[in-house]
């Protein structure tokens, strides 16, 4: 009960930037391409990342290390590819898989949890990533969200109105989870598949506008926008 | 090592007693006196407040002669030197009084919840232990700064930490412990709760109280359950007088009936409900995501029967009932089940008791019964659903003697308790942080903690004590309390001893020291079979200083080792592997004289605990180390005015310093400096309150407005976060805060 009298103290306050602008500096989404992979194969690790009076970002962790299973830590292959600027998770062969699920007590054929820590920004960014080893699985398709009832184009430029109250909808499935990101005016419900912005008078009038969507199993993907208000 | 010695001491003293006491009681040996002097013995009877007790009873022990009291408690009655008087009086407690001259000065009586001490010879009664001190219904209401509420009336109290806003479900945090380790009993029996979620205000209005009895430690065998300390509500009782009264303000309205039905009832009742629901759905902006699908709300009633039954027999029924609640969605979108909050908390308690006296033998018998419902939902995942059904049968038999043994005014009570209680719980929560341990990161999918059954808990107390005079000035209790918890099939052996020396007329000295257990009954401690009881042993040193009628300055120093702290174990379940101490010293001055009421408090406390074993040592969350508090009413012809000053430390916190992206789960995990290393700094606060009476024709009415923080003090008391933990922003205390109200008495 304090904690939730607390929470909501703290939601209310105007000094807190709120989880949807994107005028600060944190890490929004990892991801793993793809999020589950098969003993052997490989994954891609990228991030994206906001940054306080800058736009948004979409780019591989300076540091990548294996928190946990301990067993996989020196079995499980990290590179930097130079050529993709990307790092490259390589799943160990089905032999390691098989004594990673005794040691945390899995299935046969459940997979495997690598969580991996990653950083930017000389370490002030820090976040866990968890790949699924053993098994094959994508990301999800993001699908074309709407503004005003409109399908937004991916190059599009938009234009909302000020003082306007602006619908933003995107279809997905029942375990997905929506997010609703921007530096030009205010969202409401930014975590639903339905959610409204509005720009009051004193926010920026020129920013950027995301949608990230993760489903159930570790997927990730996103979205972006310039977006500015008339 | 001296603890150990300290109680088994005390376990030889009370087996003595035990064995001894009855068979001197019963066959007493009085020294004849060799000439028969008789004397004009004359006094006055007061009630703990230095009220005149009027109608008491006055007589000789072992003789039919007795005389009754004026309407200023005064008396005279022809006695023997060397003689026995006895004072009886409806609703207190029987008291005894040696003629030792023609001038008895005053005798005090106290009332059936103050048992154990009978007589106290000029001036109030003394506190129920060393530092304890008490208020009545007028009081209450006259402490400006608490809107007449009993939970901001108990921050004056000395050793109450003091805060804006109440700590924890009890309301009340006492050196600096955690608020589930005191108790909050109204009329003798535990509440759940103590206020309400919104308005913060006690689920009793100060209307239905007769008096607030605060014990901070030291308290007597006939309380249990508590490792801290007590705070004891009598609820009112009709007077002689019938009256019906409503009450109004911003927050609540009630109306109160009392008086009496017939020669030998009398009747109490109380209802109350918000006000506050009505206008807050204005209250909040268009632009916040918010939708009050059930605007917070909440009922009390109270409801008191007195009944004497025949000389010896009187007849208690009560009743209090609450009721509170609440749901909101955080959107606008009433259907957003993820962003729902819904809480309901309500209870209800009957309790009939007996009280029978018969000369030298009293006796107290009570059934009562508590149906509680506490049901929380966060979103679409994390609930609780908890119903408790208990029944307690309760007995206490006193016996009083003028001598025994080489003792006299001689008090000997026994008495036993079960307590059964039916806990149908239906959880799906994250697993709750313990005293110290910041919040963990908010998951509203996060049900680790998860059961769904039925859990009793049978619970058997018994205890007995002897209080008597060793010396015209020393006076010593002790006692011993055995506590059988049965969910942990635990005994707690509980000794507890009380030394009081008058060493000047106007300055008595009291020691007192014991030990006490709290059973795992706090949240998710009830799931847990094998946690055992925390345990204390308190020891408290007083000193009581009367210059004259309505002063009364009390000092007191305290130790209290905690022991068997219910911690997380490294493993994440619960165990009984914490300690902790709480060191302190308490000043309470106060007078009551003509039309004046001032009250002034200090207190120093230092708290703290070590989670387990080769864990570092830690503040306690609530510890604050000063507490000052200086209130003053006055009160003549329709007005009274008053005001209250406050100075207290700000509370121990556990800084974040960074967190740990979860980009699964989408989440920041917060990373913190060593538990409760910072705190908020000092506050202080004037309060200011006036009231008015007027006649409007047969009602007599009293308008008050109290104001808090009048100059508008704002401290920081902690600090919120945001979502990744890189910012974080100032909660300050609350700026100025009035309070109307309208009493109207018929």
């Amino acid at each position: 009960m304090r904690r939730l009298v607390i929470l909501a103290l703290a939601a209310c306050s105007g000094d807190l930037d709120p989880p949807w602008q994107l005028d600060h500096d944190r890490i929004i989404a990892v991801r793993a391409t793809p999020p589950a992979i098969v003993a052997g194969a490989r994954s891609e690790i990228d991030g994206f990342l906001a940054v306080k009076g800058s736009a948004t970002v979409q780019q591989p962790p300076e540091a990548v290390l294996v928190i946990s299973p301990e067993s996989l830590a020196s079995v499980v292959t990290l590179d930097l590819d130079l050529d993709s600027g990307k790092w490259v998770v390589t799943a160990p062969g089905e032999a390691q898989l098989a004594a990673a699920r005794v040691e945390l007590a899995l299935g046969p054929t459940d997979p495997v949890p690598l969580q991996l820590g990653v950083s930017y920004a000389g370490q002030t960014l820090v976040a866990v990533k968890t790949l699924r080893l053993g098994v094959a699985a994508d990301n999800p398709v993001l699908g074309q969200p709407s503004m005003n009832g409109t399908p937004i184009a991916d190059d599009a430029d938009l234009v909302v109105g000020t003082l306007v109250d602006v619908p933003l909808s995107l279809t997905v499935a029942d375990t997905d989870e929506v997010m609703w990101l921007t530096s030009c005016g205010t969202l409401h419900d930014h975590d639903e598949p339905q959610a409204r912005l509005q720009v009051e008078k004193d926010d920026p009038t020129m920013g950027e506008f995301a949608v990230v969507l993760r489903d159930d199993a570790g997927g990730v993907a996103w979205r972006v926008w310039k977006i500015h208000a008339e | 090592m001296l603890t150990s010695l300290r109680t088994v001491r005390n376990a030889v003293v009370v087996v003595a007693l035990i064995a001894g006491v009855p068979e001197a009681v019963a066959q007493p040996t009085p020294e004849a006196p060799t000439t028969v002097v008789t004397v004009t013995a004359s006094g006055r009877v007061i009630d703990r407040l230095g009220r005149p007790v009027r109608g008491a009873f006055v007589k000789i022990e072992g003789t039919e002669d007795s005389v009754t009291t004026d309407k200023d408690g005064r008396f005279r009655i022809a006695a023997p030197l060397g003689s026995t008087l006895v004072f009886d009086a409806n609703r207190f407690q029987t008291s005894l009084a040696g003629v030792t001259g023609e001038s008895l000065g005053d005798i005090v009586m106290l009332t059936i919840a103050q048992t154990g001490e009978t007589i106290e010879v000029a001036g109030e009664a003394p506190p129920a232990a060393p530092g304890a001190a008490s208020l009545d219904r007028g009081e209450l209401q006259r402490v400006p700064g608490t809107g007449g509420d009993i939970v901001r009336a108990l921050t004056v109290m000395p050793g109450v930490v003091n805060l804006q806003i109440p700590l924890g479900y009890s309301g009340v945090v006492i050196r600096g412990a955690s608020p589930q380790d005191s108790k909050v009993l109204i009329d003798d029996f535990e509440v759940p709760v103590l206020f309400h979620n919104i308005g913060f205000r006690a689920i009793v209005p100060a209307e239905a109280i007769a008096t607030l009895d605060f014990i901070p430690g030291g308290f007597d065998v006939a309380y249990g359950r508590a490792s801290s300390g007590i705070v004891n509500l009598t609820t009112r009782q009709g007077g002689d007088q019938r009256t019906e009264q409503a009450e109004v303000s911003f927050i609540d309205g009630g109306l109160i009936a009392q008086g009496p039905a017939g020669d030998r009832t009398r009747y109490m009742f109380a209802l109350r409900r918000s006000t506050i629901d009505f206008v807050l759905p204005a209250l909040i902006p268009d632009s916040v995501d918010l939708s009050l699908t059930t605007v917070p709300r909440y009922y009390d009633e109270q409801l008191r029967i007195d009944h004497k039954l025949s000389s010896a027999w009187n007849l208690t029924f009560a009743n209090i009932g609450t009721d509170d609640i609440f749901e909101l969605v955080a959107s606008k979108n009433e259907d957003a089940k993820d962003k729902r909050f819904f809480n309901r908390t309500r209870f209800i308690r009957n309790t009939a008791a007996a009280r029978w006296h018969e000369g030298a033998w009293t006796a107290n018998l009570a059934l009562s019964n508590l149906l509680q419902e506490f049901t929380f939902e966060l979103g679409s995942n994390q609930f609780i659903t908890a119903k408790l059904a208990s029944i307690t049968p309760r007995v206490e038999v006193t016996r009083t003697a003028a001598s025994a043994a080489g003792l006299s005014q001689v008090v000997w009570r026994t008495g036993a308790e079960m307590q059964i209680g039916r806990n149908s719980i239906d959880l799906a929560l994250p697993v709750e942080p313990r005293e110290g341990e910041p919040m963990p990161e908010f998951d509203p999918k996060d049900t680790s903690s998860r059961f769904s059954g039925v859990i009793y808990t049978p619970d058997f107390t018994t205890w007995t004590a002897i209080t008597a005079n060793m010396d015209p000035r020393i006076r010593v209790t002790t006692g011993l309390r055995a506590d059988v918890f049965g969910r942990s099939d635990e005994l707690a052996l509980q000794p507890r001893g009380e030394l009081s020396i008058k060493l000047a007329k106007q300055w008595t000295a009291r020691l007192a020291a014991g030990s006490y257990h709290r059973p795992p009954e706090f949240q998710s401690e009830v799931l847990a079979k094998s946690l055992k009881s925390e345990a204390s042993t308190q020891t408290i040193a007083g000193v009581q200083y009367e210059p004259r009628e309505g002063i009364r300055v009390q000092g007191s120093l305290y130790y209290t080792d905690r022991t068997s702290l219910i911690t997380h174990d490294p493993d994440g379940t619960l165990g009984n592997n914490g300690r902790g101490t709480s060191l302190g010293g308490e000043l309470l001055a106060t007078y009551r004289g003509g039309p004046w009421f001032t009250w002034l408090s200090y207190s120093y406390s230092h708290s703290t605990r070590v989670d387990s074993p080769g864990q570092p040592e830690r503040l306690f969350t609530y510890d604050q180390p000063h507490s000052l508090n200086g209130a003053a009413s006055w009160k003549r012809g329709k007005w009274q005015l008053g005001g209250r000053f406050q100075l207290y430390s700000g509370l121990p916190f556990t800084p974040a310093v960074g967190s740990v992206f979860d980009s699964d789960r989408n989440l920041y995990v917060p990373l913190y400096a060593e538990p409760n290393s910072e705190r908020a700094p000092i506050h202080h606060q004037l309060d200011l309150r006036i009231d008015r009476t007027w006649k409007l024709g047969p009602v007599a009415l009293t308008g008050f407005i109290d104001v808090q923080n009048v100059y508008m003090n704002r401290s920081v008391v902690t600090y919120f976060y945001g979502y990744d933990y890189s910012q974080r922003t100032a909660f300050e205390s609350l700026p100025i805060i009035p309070s109307l109200g309208l009493r109207g008495v018929l």
